[in-house]
């Protein structure tokens, strides 16, 4: 099946986003795990699911991978709903849950290929695009061995491949970077934003900040089953305030010249830290300094955009 | 369904089977049990078994009590195989990995079910020589032979399917497992205990009025109003489906000699003649029938029990993969207890 055509061939619109929520309400007997959410995540953009635990969402991301029913509301995962047209959802989404198992009596081409066939892939696409994909996580090396011998990284990435591996145009992905050393994060992080350039649309939950800051276009924030906010990485970079930290070679000038400008400041472990300030409070801030003479050799934010933004968000509905 | 998806799926359960390697163990187990049965039970009979008319037809007993032994060791088998299929892909977390793929709900049950069955089928196939052996000891032909193990495989398969629902129903595959053998257990025993408590029910009085004035009263029986409990029964269902082997009839005389020698036919007879109308007292799987003062009589229609019990086999088994379909349908609405999607 052609990309962009659910299961009755009625091609989705292009320019509707990818993942479409509109107040999806779960219940888990009395608790309701989603109450009421709503976002989008467009196409050609990363889109980060970010909340505390419990937040809901794992169990967005099942309703999304068309395996569980919501309450109430609707989503719209590449076009179909996942309630109406699953086949439909499946063929063009791929996901990767946050706890999983894999085969370990199968080598790592094996697992592919039973994957690629289950997507409907021929034997000769599914090879081909086995060796592309490992290839891409760096796995090629293990083609032939069992995957019980991969550790937890390698799992993880090859757990990724497994839901890239019929090409789809949407990408659910739940905690992906957990367990991954530092290098693979990186590379998981260039492998996000090249699906995000060929026009994909990724959905990628989690709590670690710092690296969705790095991935993600777009922000969504969730808690208690609710959206909480909904931001563009651009503008919650000017919009983010946070503390900022100044060393200079004297500290005794830049303290007067913090001073005479009014900008609150403190002193924490010898290092001057300047309170809540916006990009642009910051850029004048160093601007002032810099022209009161005074030496400054360091100026550097503190915490990150996201974390300050989320740390805010969930103080509110405490 | 799409058969291409149905064998990728048994070709997958294989592979992850097959590679555990215990198979061999197990399969190995198997084939010494069997062989030290059928030893046993051949020096049993050579020493004089009351049974055996002569030793032409020694093949009849010995193939009658394997065929009891292979059918009630793979009762005890066969839950083992699939009882995990399902809620144990779930605990190592591959089957929502699974559902999200283009494969149906009835694809997979159905490919989990042919796999655990095939396996099944193996060890019973592993059977085959010593069935054959017991041939080659007169008596037995093919077509018995051959009824017999497609009874055998058939109930294999229906107690596959009802683990495999059981284990889709329930969280725990300790828990399925274990409700498995209740109820292959309820299949063998249960029906035999339901059947004797449940004649107990249909006792009558019968008063008898004698002809020189007064009567006297006794309590009567009617096995024909209780006869289905035992349909079920997989070892009914084998005995009674089994095709007949005459008893030996001998006559000086007026002496007329019946002679049972096959465990089948007799079970099978027995169930036969509860199902017989009230009041007839035949003797069946014969060729000749008489009444209770020896006279011939026209035999009596045969009922058999074995097409009940197959096709209640048949139901419970296509009742069970239904269930199990029905319940790896996603998007689900309601969890069960206890269960987590992925």
């Amino acid at each position: 099946m052609e990309p962009g055509h659910n299961q009755r061939g009625v091609v989705a619109p292009l320019d509707t986003p990818g993942v479409v929520v509109t107040d999806v309400w779960r219940f888990f007997g009395d608790f309701p795990a989603l109450a009421g959410m709503s976002f989008t995540a467009p196409y050609g953009q990363v889109t980060a699911l970010v909340g505390p635990n419990g937040a809901g969402k794992t169990t967005l991301l099942l309703i999304l991978a068309s395996l569980l029913k919501p309450n109430r509301g609707r989503a719209v995962v590449a076009g179909c709903d996942p309630t109406v047209d699953p086949a439909g959802v499946r063929a063009n989404t791929g996901w990767m849950p946050d706890a999983f198992g894999v085969y370990d009596q199968l080598t790592v081409r094996e697992y592919l290929q039973f994957f690629g066939r289950a997507y409907n892939l021929d034997r000769a696409t599914v090879d081909t695009r086995a060796r592309e994909l490992l290839d891409l996580v760096h796995l090629a090396e293990f083609t032939d061995r069992p995957v019980h011998v991969l550790s937890r990284g390698q799992k993880q990435r090859l757990a990724l491949t497994r839901a890239l591996v019929h090409r789809p145009r949407v990408l659910l992905l739940d905690e992906p970077a957990s367990g991954l050393d530092p290098r693979s994060r990186v590379e998981l992080r260039d492998i996000l934003r090249d699906l995000a350039a060929q026009g994909a649309a990724v959905l990628v939950s989690s709590h670690i900040l710092t690296e969705l800051e790095e991935i993600a276009d777009r922000v969504v924030l969730v808690a208690g089953g609710r959206t909480v906010g909904e931001f563009a990485m651009a503008d919650l970079r000017e919009q983010a305030v946070r503390p900022y930290r100044v060393r200079a070679l004297d500290r005794a000038p830049l303290v007067s010249a913090l001073q005479d400008k009014g900008i609150e400041h403190s002193t924490v472990n010898g290092a001057v830290e300047l309170a809540q300030l916006t990009s642009a409070q910051a850029a004048d801030a160093l601007a002032g300094l810099v022209t009161a003479g005074v030496r400054v050799v360091a100026f550097e934010p503190l915490g990150s955009d996201l974390e300050s933004m989320y740390l805010a968000m969930t103080e509110e509905r405490r | 369904m799409n058969a291409s998806h149905v064998w990728l799926v048994i070709a997958q359960e294989f592979r992850i089977r097959l590679r555990t390697g215990r198979w061999r163990w197990l399969l190995g187990a198997w084939l010494v049990l069997l062989t030290l049965f059928t030893l046993l039970l051949d020096l049993g009979l050579h020493t004089g078994y009351a049974y055996v008319p002569d030793n032409s037809l020694r093949g009849v007993p010995l193939f009658g009590f394997l065929m009891f032994f292979i059918l009630g060791s793979m009762l005890v088998i066969s839950p083992a195989l699939t009882a995990q299929t399902i809620n144990g892909d779930r605990e190592r977390g591959t089957l929502a990995t699974l559902q999200v793929t283009r494969l149906r709900p009835a694809e997979i049950a159905t490919g989990k079910l042919l796999a655990s069955w095939s396996v099944g089928l193996v060890a019973l196939a592993l059977s085959i020589p010593f069935a054959a052996y017991a041939m080659t000891q007169g008596g037995i032909n093919l077509v018995r032979t051959a009824a017999v193990y497609g009874v055998v495989a058939l109930l294999i398969g229906t107690v596959c399917a009802v683990s495999q629902a059981l284990s889709a129903l329930l969280a725990r595959s300790i828990t399925s497992a274990l409700l498995s053998y209740v109820v292959t257990a309820a299949l063998a025993v249960g029906t035999l205990i339901a059947f004797g408590l449940g004649l107990q029910l249909t006792r009558e009085r019968v008063v008898v009025e004698q002809p020189y004035g007064g009567s006297y009263e006794y309590w009567e029986s009617r096995p024909e109003r209780v006869w289905w409990l035992l349909a079920p029964n997989p070892f009914v269902i084998l005995a009674d489906a089994a095709p007949r082997v005459p008893p030996r009839v001998t006559r000086s005389g007026d002496l007329v000699m019946v002679e049972y020698y096959d465990p089948l036919s007799s079970i099978g007879n027995e169930v036969r003649r509860l199902r017989q109308p009230h009041g007839s007292m035949y003797y069946m799987g014969m060729n000749e029938y008489y009444d209770e003062h020896g006279n011939p009589v026209t035999p009596p229609e045969e009922r058999p029990v074995w097409p009940y019990g197959l096709a209640f086999s048949i139901l419970l088994g296509a009742g069970s993969l239904a269930v199990t379909i029905r319940r790896l349908h996603t998007p689900s609405d309601r969890l069960p207890r206890g269960v987590r999607v992925a």
